[in-house]
């Protein structure tokens, strides 16, 4: 693993490294603590003044009538797929593309690059109604290709391998590769990929991330319930007609999230394999 | 070979996610025209059976807002007419709803067939009279007379020639009030009693500083609903003339009575300063943080879930010098419907009386026929939570007091630039004229882009 | 292929050219997907909103022909200009103090001495993966009239701020939310870049007797620079288009998203696009944002290149 860096520090600096995490660890987890207080409690836990912090036993009778209220696994299982696809295919296609801006040297490079980078700077909350008609044409409203397709690679994640890689994976070792008469994929996957775990286990989280939280799309170009992903069927829970019921909202949220935890506990080991000191003496 | 090889494997990957994407697609519903007939939708109007493409069967898409029974009713009439198929896709959402037919009839396709349209979301479809049938074509002059003159006005061209939807049902607004509250303060609590004493706004305003002073808790829940119950009372149009479209909302007495009216509760300080379904608001109704709630039938929902241990002690009463109407819908059909005529039997059987008067027993939406209001099943309701009030024949009787009125496309940006002054007023103790004078010019910049 | 590597020493410029149409050939290859996919449907979004910007549309009526106008009623409009500086300063606050502390945070989590790094790796994430909804009822909770943030500052004998409506209340309650839910992820950042630098650097350099904060200095930020550079560009375009935070956390407490406290661009954006159905003015704005973003992302560009010397970004 990673040598000592150093002499053991002082415990003043211990302690104050510490102290520094674990506030911040405690802020970062609190309303995440609180949603499951209140998914725990009853009806009115979430507006209770002074507020309740104490977990309740309510959670399964909050989700059921959640279950009741949505197709809940459904969407979960929709979501499942959809961002499942959408990080496999973001992974292959950026590394690629990113490995290829960062390693290769062809013409108009920097232009494209720039033009790449440039797609970042639209908002998107504009680009509803064209893509809804392009949608439309194609007779992809209400499909998943409408979700996926149009996400299968994109600019965050170019720009992310590419900076990763120009930093972590160093030419010479790539002519060796060449020297050795190894084709382009054969050097991409077996010199670049092992360096480049981490960044991978990164965009993976990061993509799988945007895309189960994914609502504003979804929300326009999936009509039939059966084909909700899990954020739009917990819109359904909001109907502030009858009040907000938060316990079931909040329960319904938590397992919504529960998959999110888990990706990334999954895919941050990642972080640690991978990279040796060994090849390249710099 | 290797390179060959690896480029190979990625093509293959390539198409695999595609295919999947693909197939996994095939069940879809798409747009009106593909009748996904192995669909696995799982909303139960589908009746079992009779769904292949004959000649004879009609396919229906119905798009609903909110909690209402009109599964229920499409089952039914799906029973009653089995060559029709109703397929009903729901949300709670309502910007998500209007927006997403927006977003259809833009680009020309998936919209549905029957549209439940909101009153807060009319203008913007009243001012695309074609995308929309108009209904008066078929057939909707001859129920006309059934309904509500104010409501029905609602979904009208100015000249009323055109009529984008049927009324469904209403949310006329009342004074929800603690009866436990008001007899500290040694008011009468009975709903006549404090009807009559709070009949104008002058009482109002007197009787609400009495109990301020003497139980030092405010009287009214929150300045919003208090200025929208008495903007709600202009004759007719509220910020934009109804016929040239001008703005007159500067000029118009009663919104600046109504700015007025609230600022000064906000200084006598017997408006509390709760934001409108803000924690603190919620909680209060719980705790009595307030004596009356001007609001409309619908919010009744939000006092029982919000306010679980004050059942008993409320009551119902009419609001002064008339009452307005926060809520409801209409049905409609777009112009992309394929079969406008079964869609229009359809809508107009959901809208008669019998199944509004259902829906109510069901749903406690309010229906917008008024034949109904005599109907014993509708005056004899009676809500426990309200200590046992008629509350049905107390929402009728505010029914009646409702007058027509003019939004406009800009009603609501143009309400919420005052609704931000008097928030100022009262959380940063602004000056009441200057914020009123800002909010005019935002308005007047924000017409200029119209 | 086999017959490459007999030729290599051969200096024939007909072989080194074909290697390298090969390599051209490859590196298009790799990044054609993109192209192909932004092709279809990223592009005509993009052209369709700059072609709308001339027009006045409501999206149900046909379009009218305007020119300028649209631009001329944004940039004369108060209101802009007031979104314009909101979110700069909300960036601002936002995002300076939280790439710092990720930065640090990272640091320590990448030490040889800290325990539990799996553990604070993950707490330090939850942020972002919690729900919109839920963080936005707790900090509405906390920054309402009464709330926690309130009483916090009775307790050191200050006033109370409304935060709901204040100036700087609002734009302090929605940099606060910005920090606590982007930090971990910019953590996240940072750590993927700090195992990218070889240990044996470290050791080289201790063994040479630099302390950590050089070691800090002279190795970590350098070798960081790339990551840096992209943290500060996502950060500059996620901040200029700042729009979910304001818009729930005003919407929430029954406030309008639109409060000149805390509306930001896109919030403006948005409401011209789907409250008014300004579709026109919406996507002058949006043409105008896009400006703003290219200006802004090269001056930080520009900053994050000239910090810390002269390594591959």
């Amino acid at each position: 693993m990673k040598a000592k860096i150093g002499d053991q520090p002082s415990s003043f600096t211990t302690v104050f490294y510490y102290l520094f995490l674990g506030i911040g660890a405690i802020i970062s987890v609190f309303p995440f603590y609180w949603m499951f207080v209140i998914a725990s409690n009853e009806r009115g836990a979430a507006s209770h003044i002074p507020p309740i912090i104490t977990i309740g036993n309510q959670f399964i009778d909050n989700f059921s009538r959640a279950l009741e209220k949505t197709e809940f696994w459904t969407a979960f299982g929709n979501s499942v797929f959809v961002s499942t696809v959408v990080t496999s295919s973001v992974v292959v296609f950026c590394s690629l593309a990113g490995y290829a801006f960062a390693k290769y040297n062809f013409k108009y490079k920097n232009f494209l690059f720039f033009f790449v980078l440039g797609t970042l700077f639209v908002p998107q909350q504009l680009s509803v109604l064209p893509t809804y008609v392009i949608m439309a044409k194609l007779h992809w409203i209400d499909t998943y290709k409408a979700l996926i397709v149009p996400a299968m690679v994109n600019a965050f994640g170019i720009f992310w391998m590419r900076q990763y890689i120009s930093s972590s994976v160093h030419s010479e070792l790539l002519e060796a590769g060449k020297i050795d008469g190894a084709g382009h994929f054969r050097i991409f996957r077996t010199i670049v990929l092992p360096i480049i775990t981490p960044s991978i286990a990164t965009l993976g989280i990061f993509t799988f991330l945007n895309t189960w939280n994914d609502f504003f799309w979804p929300l326009v170009v999936l009509k039939d319930k059966s084909h909700y992903t899990i954020q739009i069927a917990l819109q359904q829970l909001f109907t502030t007609r009858d009040g907000l019921d938060f316990g079931m909202i909040m329960s319904a949220t938590f397992m919504a999230t529960l998959p999110l935890l888990i990706v990334f506990l999954l895919f941050s080991r990642w972080f640690i394999a991978g990279l040796t000191s060994g090849a390249v003496k710099s | 070979m290797s390179k060959m090889k690896k480029s190979l494997m990625l093509l293959v990957a390539a198409i695999m996610v595609f295919t999947l994407a693909a197939c996994s697609s095939s069940s879809n519903s798409g747009t009106n025209n593909e009748k996904g007939t192995n669909n696995s939708s799982t909303t139960t109007s589908k009746e079992g059976g009779s769904n292949n493409a004959s000649g004879e069967s009609v396919e229906l898409s119905f798009w609903t807002l909110g909690n209402t029974n009109y599964e229920d009713l499409a089952n039914q009439y799906m029973k009653d007419n089995p060559n029709v198929v109703i397929k009903i896709q729901n949300t709670g959402d309502q910007t998500a709803h209007h927006n997403n037919l927006t977003t259809a009839l833009s680009a020309g396709s998936g919209a549905p067939d029957i549209f439940q349209l909101e009153i807060g979301f009319m203008e913007r479809f009243l001012a695309a009279q074609d995308s929309f049938y108009n209904l008066n074509e078929l057939g909707a002059t001859d129920v006309k007379a059934n309904f509500l003159d104010w409501k029905w006005a609602q979904a009208s061209s100015v000249d009323g020639s055109f009529q984008i939807g049927l009324p469904t049902d209403i949310a006329p607004t009342v004074a929800y009030y603690r009866t436990d509250l008001l007899e500290k303060a040694g008011l009468p609590t009975d709903p006549a009693e404090f009807s009559a004493l709070i009949d104008t706004w002058d009482k109002f305003a007197t009787v609400a500083k009495q109990f301020t002073d003497t139980t030092g808790i405010p009287f009214v829940d929150s300045r919003d609903l208090i200025y929208n119950a008495v903007r709600d009372q202009a004759q007719g149009q509220i910020y934009f003339d109804k016929e040239t479209g001008e703005f007159i909302g500067n000029t118009n007495p009663q919104v600046k009575k109504a700015y007025d009216f609230t600022i000064k509760g906000i200084q006598e300080g017997w408006v509390a300063n709760f934001a409108l379904w803000a924690a603190d608001w919620t909680q209060a109704t719980n705790d009595g943080g307030f004596a009356v709630l001007p609001g409309p039938a619908w919010m009744l929902g939000n006092v029982k879930s919000n306010g679980p241990d004050t059942s008993g002690l409320w009551r119902m009463a009419q609001l002064p010098e008339g009452s307005g109407n926060w809520g409801g819908s209409f049905l409609s059909i777009p112009k992309q419907a394929k079969h406008s005529e079964e869609a229009y039997a359809f809508i107009e059987w959901m809208t008669a009386q019998e199944q509004q008067l259902q829906t109510f027993t069901v749903s406690g939406l309010m229906p917008s026929t008024f034949a109904l209001f005599e109907a014993p099943e509708f005056n004899e309701f009676t809500d426990e939570f309200l200590g046992g009030q008629a509350s049905a024949a107390e929402f009728a009787k505010a029914a009646e007091r409702v007058a027509p009125i003019y939004y406009g496309p800009l009603h609501d940006q143009t309400d919420s630039y005052i609704k931000e002054a008097i928030q100022n007023v009262q959380e940063k103790n602004a000056d009441p004229q200057a914020e009123w004078d800002t909010a005019i010019e935002k308005i007047e910049n924000l017409i200029k882009r119209s | 292929m086999a017959t490459a590597q007999t030729s290599v020493n051969t200096a024939v410029p007909k072989r080194r050219l074909s290697e390298r149409k090969r390599d051209n050939l490859f590196a298009y290859l790799f990044i054609s997907p993109f192209f192909v996919i932004f092709g279809i449907f990223g592009l005509y979004p993009i052209l369709f909103t700059i072609y709308l910007s001339f027009f006045k549309w409501d999206a149900l009526n046909p379009m009218k022909y305007i020119g300028l106008q649209n631009y001329q009623f944004v940039l004369e409009d108060s209101i802009f200009w007031t979104s314009f500086s909101n979110t700069l300063l909300i960036s601002v606050m936002g995002t300076i103090p939280q790439l710092i502390m990720a930065l640090l945070i990272a640091i320590f989590l990448n030490s040889a001495f800290t325990k539990f790094k799996q553990t604070f790796r993950v707490l330090f994430f939850m942020p972002n993966i919690t729900s919109i909804v839920a963080v936005t009822l707790v900090f509405s909770a906390i920054y309402s009239n009464n709330g926690m943030g309130n009483w916090l500052l009775d307790v050191f004998g200050l006033d109370a701020v409304a935060w709901n409506s204040g100036w700087w209340g609002v734009k302090i309650a929605i940099a606060t939310m910005i920090m606590w839910r982007w930090t971990g992820y910019n953590m996240v950042i940072y750590l993927s870049g700090l195992q990218s630098i070889p240990t044996d650097l470290y050791e080289a350099a201790r063994i040479d007797g630099a302390g950590r904060l050089q070691q800090m200095v002279h190795i970590t930020l350098p070798l960081l620079k790339p990551f840096i550079i992209f943290t500060v560009m996502m950060s500059t375009i996620g901040s200029l288009q700042l729009f979910t935070e304001p818009y729930v956390f005003l919407g929430q407490s029954g406030t309008s998203s639109l409060r000149s406290e805390g509306i930001t661009m896109v919030n403006y954006l948005y409401s011209e696009a789907f409250s008014n159905s300004f579709f026109g003015t919406a996507a002058a704005t949006a043409v105008i944002l896009l400006v703003f973003t290219i200006i802004f992302s090269m001056i930080n560009m520009w900053a994050s290149n000239k910090l810390g010397g002269d390594t591959e970004g």
